[in-house]
């Protein structure tokens, strides 16, 4: 299809580098694919300490680290209104045609989403985690996305329990939302060349040491482990608050030598860590979708992960040995991935990885999410305050003034601030690299180093 | 359910798998909603139904406690009338350690002497400690204007009776098995404190110490009474907690018409009004389950 127009993206959230994390290296990775598909892409997040203002990353990605302070993880200040001068500057001068919003969390995201619906732009959702309905916290949360989504023009999941989760918690048709998971950087996350001796069995953990990633799981399975298999050693790279608990662990149960707790492993070398294990060990809670194993998969290590949210799909059943969120059940499987480990060959798991994940793919697919977007109808103030009133007896009518109040602003600023005031930045286009996949791929972990 | 899916432009098109791997499944846009979706929701799945006759001879503990505290306030305002003096208050603390004393001993389980001993000892040096106490509390509200110790007490009062714990009780009895929660305690506090505030308004420190006896007496201990009485027999507790209605009844009416009507609107609002209305709205209960729940952990976490 060599006649798709070429779209101008604005992704917002408040998660960017120079944090690393799941959400942050998506938007990454999916930016810089979709401006290799021709398509102009600014990504708009709060500042970072210092690192404020206009900047450039790599394949001309442009960054507005706009000036708002993070006030509560990661998050900043949510002030409704505040942020509708600045999103309408960046909207108009770099003449964007659809805003992409990551991460039900982040408060920029949802502020930047419910501006661009009433100055008229098609909005896209993306939606990272899962989120349960019971506990007081989450109730706000739903209801805060409830918001979002009611006038939202497609959404995007990463897998298909995130799907039902998030059709579930924002009301929305299944029709509108579109699955499409994440991947890997193959070219990053190579295996070594040569096999590693099978002489010595290494599991290596990467985490986060937090409740929800199973740390506490983790302090259960490690002793049990160490005493079943007695050629096994663990590698834990990572920190938390539950980094505690492991040292405690370690020296109750004397496994200095067998356990290495390497602290936290930065972004870049997550790779090396990877590289020196046989089996990797995922004990999360709860995972929309769990890119630590595509990693180690990547790296053609064997997974073992329990069965929660959307890990069963991620991987298929030869990649991955589940287990259920409970120690012996763990135990078990880490047993089983042991007896499989001699027919596992790193090398094909590799290539295997590079068929079933790719950005590029993502990329393509997304394109058609927003292509669907872009064919939506526009409607007016009216017919999009219809959709807010079914959220709720009081929420309803409460969204519907806030929409109001947003508008009337909105055309305040046009008053005061024309548009054709408002200066357009000429769209510059860099050298393009050659169209060959191979230096595609090396160019993109380049940067990362 | 596999017929009806693959059946489009071609018959060999592979079945839609709940897979992200792969890229795009053939056939299937990414936004296809299969069949199987939320099939494995689950819904309400740990709702108990209820039936209106238990709840209601349930909440007859919680008018129970009602009318206790409202007996308590009644001795209150008769001592602050001086309408009681302080050889009766006296006389009243020694009858209800007494009986509270021997209800415990006839529906205790586990007893041995030495258990015995040890509560004996406890509640002398309570006995003690308020005494010697006593001169505290009678000055200590001296400089406060009355209408604001009035108002506090009514607040402490009706905060203590929110927060209260129905179903046991903060001071445990040997062979309870919860331990006091953040909220009982903090009830079990404020009820402390407004029978302090109370206490300071009286004449003589010999009526502050009665008054203070009687007041501890009946808050940290009347929980731990009913509670036995419960769990020895139903009945019993039905019977006697009857039995307190109509007497607190009876002497509020004495006190008070405009009182007697507002206690009697309570009771019939929490024991016949209150279990209808949570039955009816218990059928609005939707609890959603399903894979997207954060595990629960099977063991416990010992730091």
């Amino acid at each position: 299809m060599s006649k798709q127009e070429k779209h101008k993206i604005l992704m917002v959230s408040d998660f960017f580098y120079p944090n690393f994390g799941g959400v942050e290296s998506h938007i990454y990775y999916l930016s810089q694919c979709l401006i290799k598909l021709g398509h102009k892409v600014v990504v708009m997040t709060h500042a970072y300490q210092n690192r404020s203002g206009v900047r450039y990353m790599t394949g001309g990605l442009k960054v507005y680290y706009v000036p708002w302070k993070p006030f509560l993880m990661q998050n900043t200040l949510p002030t409704f209104y505040g942020t509708l001068p600045i999103i309408r500057t960046i909207l108009i001068q770099e003449k964007i045609s659809l805003v992409h919003g990551h991460q039900a969390f982040s408060t920029l995201c949802h502020e930047a989403l419910m501006h661009a619906r009433t100055m008229g732009y098609k909005v896209v959702f993306t939606d990272h985690s899962l989120y349960g309905f019971g506990d007081v916290e989450s109730i706000h949360m739903n209801k805060v996305l409830q918001f979002t989504l009611a006038d939202v023009t497609q959404a995007i999941c990463v897998s298909h329990t995130s799907k039902e989760n998030t059709v579930l918690r924002s009301g929305l048709p299944p029709e509108k939302v579109f699955v499409i998971p994440n991947a890997v950087d193959t070219a990053m996350f190579k295996p070594v060349p040569e096999r590693l001796s099978n002489h010595e069995i290494v599991i290596v953990v990467i985490s986060r040491l937090v409740y929800r990633k199973g740390a506490d799981l983790l302090v259960e399975v490690i002793p049990k482990v160490c005493r079943l298999h007695p050629n096994v050693r663990f590698i834990i790279g990572g920190d938390g608050p539950k980094r505690v608990r492991l040292e405690e662990m370690r020296e109750k149960h004397s496994l200095q030598d067998r356990v290495g707790m390497l602290g936290a492993v930065p972004h870049a070398k997550v790779q090396s860590v990877l590289i020196t294990g046989h089996i990797f060990l995922n004990s999360s809670l709860t995972e929309a979708f769990c890119i630590a194993i595509l990693e180690a998969a990547s790296c053609g290590l064997l997974t073992v992960s329990t069965r929660v949210g959307g890990v069963p799909e991620v991987l298929p059943d030869d990649m991955v040995v589940l287990a259920e969120p409970d120690p012996n059940d763990m135990v078990q499987a880490i047993t089983k991935a042991i007896h499989i480990l001699p027919q596992i060959d790193p090398q094909e798991m590799h290539t295997r990885m590079k068929t079933l994940y790719s950005w590029h793919d993502v990329a393509r697919r997304t394109e058609i999410v927003y292509d669907c977007a872009l064919r939506c109808s526009s409607q007016n103030l009216l017919e999009r305050l219809s959709r807010y009133l079914p959220c709720g007896a009081w929420a309803g009518k409460l969204f519907c003034l806030v929409m109001i109040i947003d508008f009337l602003f909105w055309r305040l600023l046009q008053l005061w601030q024309p548009d054709s005031n408002i200066e357009v930045v000429p769209d510059i286009h860099l050298t393009n690299h050659p169209r060959d996949k191979k230096s595609q791929d090396s160019n993109m972990y380049d940067h990362l180093r | 359910m596999e017929a009806s899916i693959g059946r489009r432009s071609s018959p060999t098109q592979p079945k839609w798998r709940k897979v992200a791997y792969g890229g795009m499944q053939p056939g299937f846009q990414d936004n296809h909603t299969d069949e199987s979706f939320l099939e494995d929701m689950i819904m309400n799945a740990s709702v108990v139904k209820r039936d209106l006759l238990k709840v209601m001879l349930d909440s007859v503990s919680i008018s129970q406690y009602v009318c206790i505290v409202a007996l308590v306030v009644l001795v209150w305002t008769y001592t602050l009338r001086s309408s009681f003096n302080e050889n009766s208050l006296m006389l009243l603390d020694i009858i209800l350690l007494g009986a509270g004393f021997f209800v415990f001993l006839l529906t205790a389980e586990m007893l041995s002497f030495d258990l015995l001993l040890s509560y004996v000892l406890k509640i002398f040096f309570f006995i003690t400690g308020v005494y010697f106490l006593s001169p505290i509390y009678h000055t200590l509200t001296r400089s406060i204007s009355s209408d604001s110790i009035w108002a506090l007490t009514a607040s402490l009062l009706v905060l203590h009776l929110f927060l209260h714990n129905y179903s046991g009780s903060t001071v445990k009895a040997p062979g309870a098995l919860e331990n006091p929660t953040f909220t009982s305690n903090i009830s079990l506090n404020a009820s402390i404190v407004a029978s302090l505030l109370i206490a300071s308004r009286l004449p003589s420190r010999l009526h502050v110490f009665a008054i203070v006896l009687f007041s501890l007496q009946v808050f940290l201990f009347a929980p731990l009474v009913s509670y036995c009485i419960k769990k020895c027999s139903f009945r019993l507790h039905l019977c006697f907690s009857f039995g307190l209605m109509a007497a607190t009844l009876f002497f509020v009416y004495r006190l008070h018409g405009l009182l007697f009507v507002l206690l009697s609107g309570i009771l019939v609002f929490v024991n016949l009004l209150g279990p209808y209305w949570l039955i009816r709205i218990q059928e609005y209960k939707f609890e959603i389950n399903g894979p997207w729940d954060e595990a629960k952990l099977c063991f416990n976490i010992t730091e």
